[in-house]
């Protein structure tokens, strides 16, 4: 698989050097009634889907994404 | 002379032969069994397409010997046939194939039950391409990664001129060529134009032209492995070009898998490159170009060539040769290799007598990795793209020589109702085989698509996947043995103390260093000492650090007074532990958080998302690597440090749980006070780099008070006695705090925390399993199942024998029965009581010091 992410402080480098963190999900201001929603109901979308990666070989530092989840295509 | 071992006879060899070509100069024709039917295959395509010249090398099955360089010693044996491929009498199953129909093994042996085992066991033996060394030595194969603008694969003329297109259009290439380059091509003109065509290309300053590397499949990306000697490598490409060519096409009539069938190429080669005739009177049948040429090479090798052509292509015969127009093959004869040929001219059936039967009766393209890469940046050039016409189906023979799959089986197949090529191809295996239907993949298409008027059906070829040649399980496995190794600035005194350092995640840590009871002796009776900078050691600054931690973590903390220490855990948001530690608050707000050694990158990665996510003020420094740490344990271990101290180590300095900064030995140390060993403890974290000076001036004050130091095999029995878990030894992804006995880790009374509201639906439910503490009347092992009233109700995760407590203890699984615990289980041949932890100190007296 060849999946290339832009990473804003070092570049486009593989996804490898990444780790996955889902879908990106409403967390702005903790909320305990929707939480159990947030956690165990996710969209798992065939398409455009925004998401977060953490650069773990890299600048150690997260970025949300755009990607499609059917082609791998990012942005 | 050099030679090869060939089943126990010395073969010479020339130079420049293959296995293939060696063999053949000595006489053998026989060069494999047929997998299934046991039929003779002989020499068949030249050029490592096709499976038949298949033998095992050095203990090796599978080599293609028509493309392996012979070697000297080499030793080369046959795996198939019984007593040998040449008298095989298992052969007599080509005598029963009413016995074996296809697709037999759904529809034989089903009754009664165990005639499947038996049959399986004798079908297993006989049938085959080898057998595979079960005392091999594992290769270490080495994974690489390249990049380039442009991928060529192949470089045969179509696959050098793309190259050099694409470089001179500024692109950086990579051509990738399996063999080295003009491998398929007898000596002559175009072998020299090729390689003047290689040698420029190899002079471009953006071009690599990497000889011995097989693309073994085309990947999104595209990325594409090649197989090479001595490594993986993964290429990713801007675009690839596929320039594999084509085999010349299988031709299928009854009697072609016959010893003394030859592809064009592969008689070409044997007669212009190795010098060696394929019988005195050759039949060729040629329907494309170069089938004339072969049959000219034939005959300037020597032999009496019979050419069957059209009337287009047989009036350029060449002078010499005789010609039957507008004739084609019906039948090969023969029993063990051909001895004729039985053809259709316009004159009528006719039988030829001849030594070979030579088929250049078109082509069939190397083109699966041009499908794989349908929907990617993947074009074709050269003879792989070139017009096909239909493959040469006769009504008899075998399509598929891999999987022995005949015109006849498909036949059966296609009365059964398997009636497209996808489902032909599971029912009969037939392109399931080595060459994974490089010959015959058009054919079982054209097979489907004369029998259907189904659009969908028609001329549909089956999905082409990776791989297209048989890479190894080294070369699958490449890369697999580069890993990343942690050490501590401790590592190298560990090695010097004699220790057995083990692989724990990327960490390597000391396991013993020669005694582990005397080790754990130490701890509770002296003072023992362990490397701990493993551990993942985080500072969180910055005004919102309280906030953060406060809602990341379940535990209680705004009544965490600067210089105490609490014990903590990390649930996800499904409210399951990830990862337990400490949390030490320090002054102006900020804290200083331990993680397990595994857990750090996670416990990074987790707080950084929830800062940002948030939008917290807060900084984070992952000092794991910069600071070691030593737990120093047991009764001494104040003496120990007071030694080695000017600091106040009194419990009113450094209260439990609690910490401090403190001198020890002119090293800066947080000395944190809490007992996962459960003796009096300090843990040292201290700068990295000061770190060898620090355990060498402890180990060194304290021989007196009987110092040692300790392993993980020490720790394993030192933490169990305390009746403390090992993350994911004895947890399971999803146990909730609860289930762990951890309900006193969690501060329910907060608002909101990650896992907050999964743990409130989950206390609604009933415990259904819980860890627990056994005390054994026995040895018990690891993972034994735990019975109670003959039924399986947990498992042990953990057990060891403790001197301290003169019994096997262990921590196991416990399910709930009949809404009720049992309290007295079996494990295996001992008997294990369910007992409160910790089972040694309950009280924690001894920590508290």
């Amino acid at each position: 698989m060849a999946l290339n992410i832009p990473c804003p402080f070092c570049g486009t480098r593989p996804y490898t050097e990444f780790t996955f963190g889902g879908e990106l999900r409403p967390t702005e201001s903790p909320d305990l009634d929707a939480d159990f929603a947030r956690v165990y109901h996710r969209a798992n979308v065939a398409g455009q889907q925004q998401e977060r990666w953490f650069h773990a070989h890299g600048c150690r530092r997260w970025l949300t994404l755009t990607r499609d989840t059917v082609t791998n295509r990012v942005g | 002379m050099a030679t090869i071992d060939f089943e126990g006879t010395q073969v010479p060899f020339e130079d420049g032969d293959t296995i293939a070509s060696a063999l053949y100069r000595h006489g053998v024709r026989t060069f494999n069994r047929s997998l299934k039917y046991h039929r003779r295959r002989g020499l068949y395509c030249g050029t490592g397409d096709c499976p038949n010249c298949m033998v095992s090398v050095d203990g090796e099955p599978g080599a293609r010997s028509c493309v392996t360089e012979a070697r000297d010693g080499q030793v080369v044996e046959r795996g198939t046939g019984w007593p040998s491929p040449d008298r095989d009498l298992i052969g007599i199953t080509d005598k029963l194939h009413w016995a074996m129909p296809v697709g037999f093994y759904y529809k034989a042996f089903v009754k009664p039950r165990f005639a499947w085992e038996t049959a399986e066991r004798i079908i297993r033996r006989a049938t085959g391409i080898g057998r595979l060394p079960l005392d091999a030595t594992p290769a270490v194969k080495r994974a690489r990664s390249a990049h380039t603008d442009v991928l060529v694969i192949g470089a045969g003329p179509a696959g050098l001129e793309a190259a050099r297109a694409a470089a001179a259009a500024g692109a950086d290439v990579i051509v990738a060529e399996e063999r080295e380059v003009g491998w398929t091509f007898p000596p002559g003109r175009e072998l020299d134009a090729l390689r003047r065509l290689a040698d420029q290309v190899r002079a471009l300053p953006n071009v690599e032209l990497r000889e011995g590397h097989t693309a073994i499949g085309v990947y999104e990306g595209p990325t594409v492995p090649l197989v090479a000697e001595d490594a993986l490598v993964e290429v990713e490409a801007g675009r690839v070009i596929v320039a594999t060519g084509a085999v010349e096409a299988h031709g299928v009539f009854p009697g072609n898998d016959l010893p003394g069938v030859w592809l064009g190429r592969g008689a070409a080669l044997m007669a212009a490159r190795h010098g060696l005739g394929i019988g005195d009177r050759i039949v060729v049948a040629a329907e494309t170009e170069e089938g004339l040429m072969h049959a000219a090479t034939l005959r300037a090798a020597g032999s009496q060539v019979i050419l069957l052509a059209p009337t287009a292509l047989a009036e350029r015969a060449l002078a010499g040769v005789q010609v039957l127009r507008d004739a084609r093959v019906l039948e090969a004869t023969g029993s063990k290799h051909v001895t004729g040929v039985i053809v259709e001219t316009p004159e009528g059936r006719k039988r030829i007598v001849c030594h070979a039967l030579v088929l250049s009766l078109g082509w069939a393209p190397r083109d699966a990795l041009l499908r794989m890469g349908e929907d990617l940046p993947v074009e074709g050039v050269g003879d792989v793209v070139a017009p096909v016409g239909d493959p040469p189906l006769g009504d008899g023979g075998y399509v598929c020589l891999c999987e022995d799959v005949g015109v006849h089986e498909l036949e059966i197949a296609w009365a059964e109702g398997w009636t497209s090529s996808e489902i032909l191809k599971r029912y009969t295996t037939a392109t399931m085989g080595p060459c994974q239907g490089a010959l015959c993949g058009l054919h079982l298409a054209a097979f489907a698509a004369a029998r259907t008027d189904q659009v969908a059906v028609k001329g549909r070829r089956t999905t082409a996947r990776p791989p297209v040649r048989g890479p190894r399980l080294e070369d699958l496995a490449g890369g697999v043995h580069e890993v990343i190794e942690r050490r501590t600035s401790l590592h190298d005194r560990h090695v010097a103390l004699g220790a057995r350092m083990d692989r724990s995640g990327a960490w390597m840590r000391p396991g013993t260093y020669g005694d582990v009871a005397e080790e754990i002796r130490a701890v509770r009776e002296r003072v023992g000492t362990m490397d701990v900078g493993t551990l993942g050691k985080f500072l969180v600054a910055g005004r919102d650090a309280q906030t953060l931690l406060d809602r990341v973590f379940p535990t209680r903390l705004h009544d965490l007074a600067p210089g105490r220490a609490r014990y903590l855990i990390a649930l996800d948001e499904g409210g399951y532990v990830m990862d337990d530690g400490l949390i030490c608050a320090l002054r102006d707000g900020r804290y200083y958080v331990t993680s397990t050694s595994g857990g750090a990158d996670r416990m990074e990665a987790g707080l950084r998302n929830w800062a940002d996510r948030w939008d917290l003020h807060v900084h984070l420094v992952n000092q794991t690597a910069e600071l070691g740490a030593i737990n120093v344990a047991g009764p001494g271990a104040r003496e120990l440090l007071g030694r080695l101290s000017d600091d106040d180590l009194s419990r009113a300095a450094i209260p439990y749980p609690g910490h401090a900064e403190i001198m020890v030995a002119g090293v800066a140390c947080r000395a944190i006070a809490v007992g996962f060993v459960g003796e009096l403890s300090y843990e040292l974290h201290h700068p990295r780099s000061r770190g060898p000076e620090l355990w060498d001036a402890l180990l060194g004050a304290g021989a007196d008070l009987g110092v040692a130091p300790h392993g993980l095999d020490a720790l394993d029995v030192l933490r169990l006695e305390k009746g403390h878990f090992f993350l994911a030894q004895d947890t399971l992804p999803d146990d909730h705090p609860a289930k762990l006995g951890l309900g006193w880790a969690v501060d329910m009374d907060k608002p909101w925390f990650v896992g907050k509201a999964s743990l409130e639906r989950m206390a609604e439910i009933p415990l259904e399993r819980r860890l627990v503490g056994l005390r054994f009347d026995g040895e018990p092992q690891r993972g034994m199942p735990l019975e109670a009233a003959g039924q399986i109700v947990g498992r042990v995760t953990s057990c060891a024998r403790s001197e301290a407590l003169g019994a096997a203890i262990g921590l196991g699984w416990l399910r709930a029965r009949n809404g009720g615990w049992p309290t007295t289980l079996r494990a295996g041949a001992t008997t294990a009581t369910v007992v409160d932890r910790p089972f040694y100190d309950p009280e924690g007296v001894r920590l508290r010091g």
